[in-house]
């Protein structure tokens, strides 16, 4: 004897506004306030990246077209402003439609850039928040984003604090860790990231509508940092980190996997911040977290979106190992063509 | 929009009897009430977001609606509970609370009845599941949240869902800081407010197998395991996004607590827009016990392996990258609406593609302070 449990009743036009047919209406930015920064992301429909074994695999990604040179990027170039700034950020959605979400960035909802909540942009749209908590943060396209964010729509984006890099963020003096020091001398921003060349052989709107484009199935065969596919993130300057003796490294981590990720040191470190909120002990300030110290080697394990950053103070000349596993989501264990890159911390 | 049954002690629902209980503040001395609880296993079928059916198991309180997961069962801490299990599926079935020691019944055969009568543990969130041929039982729809609660608030301190001796400094900081700081205006965290949200995935090969009775295989198959739907309290997408039970509602200054349970086999990474949350609670991975957290890091995506339970603080505070010149919005409408989904975006999909109807839910601020 069996019963039936049914969907609920659901307005077909609410159905089909939700993903397939989502709101494209853009409006003028609303509550507009002067801004202290501006900037622009414009789409780039098609460029190539050459994997290790010579396959051209095909990327999509934001572009500043105020800056000469930065067309083919990805990443997605940088964004950086500083705590308190009001933001006006223009994207160019060239042809079709896109959106930017400020990953870990809370603005409003139409600033928000996700289609079943406000609308897809065609043209252009200017996102409008305030810089609140220094930290690491991303941003990518939010439109049939399995897709979207596998094809490589995003880049990484730091809030400084107001005095710029080089400062994790203000001392407060209601902070109850007061000694450990919060400047760096040495940075580096990795975004890891899984390819599956297949998806990358799809349309833009592939799998909306009902097609059956084969979006649960990612078997990545390529293991990248920052763009750099592994093994040459052993090498690449992009990837790798040079520091001298006595300084302090810190090291912002961007999980843009489809998968489980551990991530090994070759040296002792601090967890000093995790997805854009300091690890801080202050009443007055309302927070209630503290630092996590990670000895040399142990796993650090980051979830899809996840941002941890490591600081390393006081180096010691040697050339240590980090590693970056990236793990089935279901198996939790490598992936079969790999699910490995590595790259040093070279400290002389 | 569709209700989900509750279970409340004392509730007087469908094969529920206990004594009437007054909610609000409850006094230390007050023993809660003995409670009997019934539940039904039936085979049932179930429609995905796309109109497709798979075979599944589903728990029912007693006569009432089956549902996947099972209907949310609301305790208290010290309760002597009776829980009764009717197995109306052609297949034996067990039931047990991981996490809660002594809890096991089973095997029930088909058409039989098994009981057990324990005292409710520490306060938290529990799965009740099927632990046979595990995972394929669970999976295939037999489990459901259990959320017990302190058995009483300590007076003068302000309301955790953590008994006195369970809460850690960090834990008691963040609920006095509630509605009670600059950071945290409004009103302090209301014991009962909260929402449930329970992971699942569905690979409709291993349910077609199961519904043949070909539990082995269905078995083997866990092993290669490719799901093409991914609830959340059994729907996916617009459905979820709907769902009263489902959606956290309310106004800046309300705060609520997430309870999140993964009953499937991928690692979910839910990612809630609009407001970090606060995690308090995680499980201990080994006896799958309560662990009250003592660093409370806020974030805003968070990782689900199979199985795990995490409590989590949503604050409904002002989205605090609104520029604060422009608070409260005037030329933007209330209610502001943002989505929780996960962030491997794998689970945005249904049957391939159809982004986004997979685990995906919405949470809503209604207005300002």
């Amino acid at each position: 004897m069996s019963t039936t449990i049914p969907r609920p009743p659901t307005d077909p036009a609410e159905y089909d506004a939700f993903g397939c047919d989502p709101n494209s209406d853009v409006i003028e930015t609303p509550d507009k306030v002067s801004p202290n920064i501006r900037l622009t992301r414009k789409v780039h429909g098609s460029f190539d990246v050459t994997m290790p074994d010579g396959r051209d695999v095909r990327f999509w990604g934001f572009v500043d077209p105020n800056t000469s040179g930065g067309d083919r990027t990805w990443p997605s170039p940088l964004i950086r402003v500083r705590q308190g700034q009001i933001v006006h950020a223009t994207l160019d959605a060239a042809k079709n439609t896109h959106t930017i979400h400020w990953h870990g960035i809370e603005p409003s909802t139409v600033n928000d850039g996700v289609g079943h909540t406000s609308f897809e942009v065609s043209n252009q749209y200017t996102y409008q928040w305030q810089a609140k908590t220094p930290g690491t943060y991303f941003y990518h396209c939010h439109k049939n984003t399995v897709l979207h964010f596998e094809m490589g729509m995003y880049g990484p984006l730091v809030i400084d604090p107001p005095s710029g890099p080089g400062l994790l963020f203000e001392r407060h003096p209601a902070d109850e860790d007061q000694a450990t020091d919060l400047r760096y001398q040495v940075e580096a921003i990795w975004s890891f990231d899984d390819v599956d060349p297949r998806w990358h052989e799809l349309n833009h709107s592939a799998g909306l509508c009902g097609e059956d484009a084969g979006l649960n199935r990612f078997e990545p065969k390529y293991f990248l940092i920052s763009g750099v596919p592994h093994p040459r993130t052993e090498r690449d300057p992009r990837v790798i980190v040079r520091a001298r003796k006595g300084q302090n490294i810190l090291l912002r981590s961007i999980n843009a996997t489809y998968s489980n990720l551990d991530i090994r040191i070759g040296l002792n470190s601090t967890i000093v911040e995790m997805d854009g909120r300091p690890l801080r002990t202050n009443p007055q300030l309302g927070t209630f977290s503290k630092p996590i110290p990670v000895p040399a080697k142990a796993v650090t394990n980051l979830t899809p979106a996840q941002r941890t950053t490591f600081m390393i103070h006081n180096v010691q000349p040697g050339r240590y190992e980090v590693t970056a596993t990236y793990k089935d989501w279901i198996t939790n264990r490598p992936h079969a063509a790999g699910g490995l890159a590595r790259t040093w911390i070279e400290v002389t | 929009m569709r209700r989900r049954q509750f279970l409340q002690y004392g509730g007087g629902l469908a094969g529920v009897a206990g004594l009437s209980f007054l909610s609000g503040p409850l006094l230390a001395q007050a023993a809660p009430p003995p409670i009997e609880v019934s539940l039904r296993i039936q085979e049932a079928d179930v429609e995905m977001v796309d109109g497709s059916a798979v075979f599944m198991w589903a728990f029912s309180l007693g006569t009432g609606k089956p549902s996947v997961p099972g209907p949310v069962i609301r305790l208290k801490q010290g309760q002597t509970v009776t829980l009764t299990v009717q197995n109306l599926a052609s297949t034996p079935h067990s039931l047990q609370i991981p996490g809660m020691p002594g809890v096991s019944l089973g095997p029930i055969a088909p058409n039989g009845i098994g009981s057990v009568t324990f005292t409710v543990g520490l306060p938290g969130t529990y799965f009740y599941l099927d632990p046979d041929r595990a995972p394929l039982n669970r999976l295939l729809g037999l489990h459901g949240a259990i959320v017990v609660e302190p058995a009483a608030q300590p007076p003068g301190s302000p309301a955790t869902p953590y008994a006195a001796g369970q809460a850690t400094p960090g834990v008691r900081a963040l609920f006095s800081a509630l509605g009670n700081h600059a950071r945290f205006p409004g009103s302090p965290w209301q014991p009962g407010r909260d929402r449930i949200w329970v992971f699942n995935q569905i690979d409709p090969r291993i349910n077609k197998l199961a519904e043949a009775g070909d539990l082995a295989g269905a078995l083997d198959l866990t092993a290669s395991f490719l799901p093409r739907y991914f609830t959340i309290n059994g729907l996916s997408g617009v459905d979820a996004a709907h769902d009263e039970a489902t959606v956290p509602r309310g106004r800046v200054g309300q705060p609520l607590l997430l309870r999140a349970l993964n009953a499937g086999l991928a690692t979910h990474s839910p990612h809630i827009h609009g407001n970090h949350v606060f995690t308090t609670a995680e499980i201990v991975e080994s006896s799958h016990a309560v662990r009250v957290l003592d660093n409370i890091i806020e974030e805003d995506t968070w990782s689900m392996p199979p199985l795990m339970r995490r409590d989590l603080l949503l604050p409904f505070a002002k989205p605090p990258e609104i520029p604060d010149a422009a608070w409260p919005p005037r030329q933007e409408k209330f209610p502001l609406i943002y989505p929780m989904h996960c962030h491997n975006e794998i689970s945005q999909t249904s049957a391939g593609g159809s982004y986004p109807l997979g685990l995906v839910t919405d949470w809503i601020i209604e207005g300002p302070l």
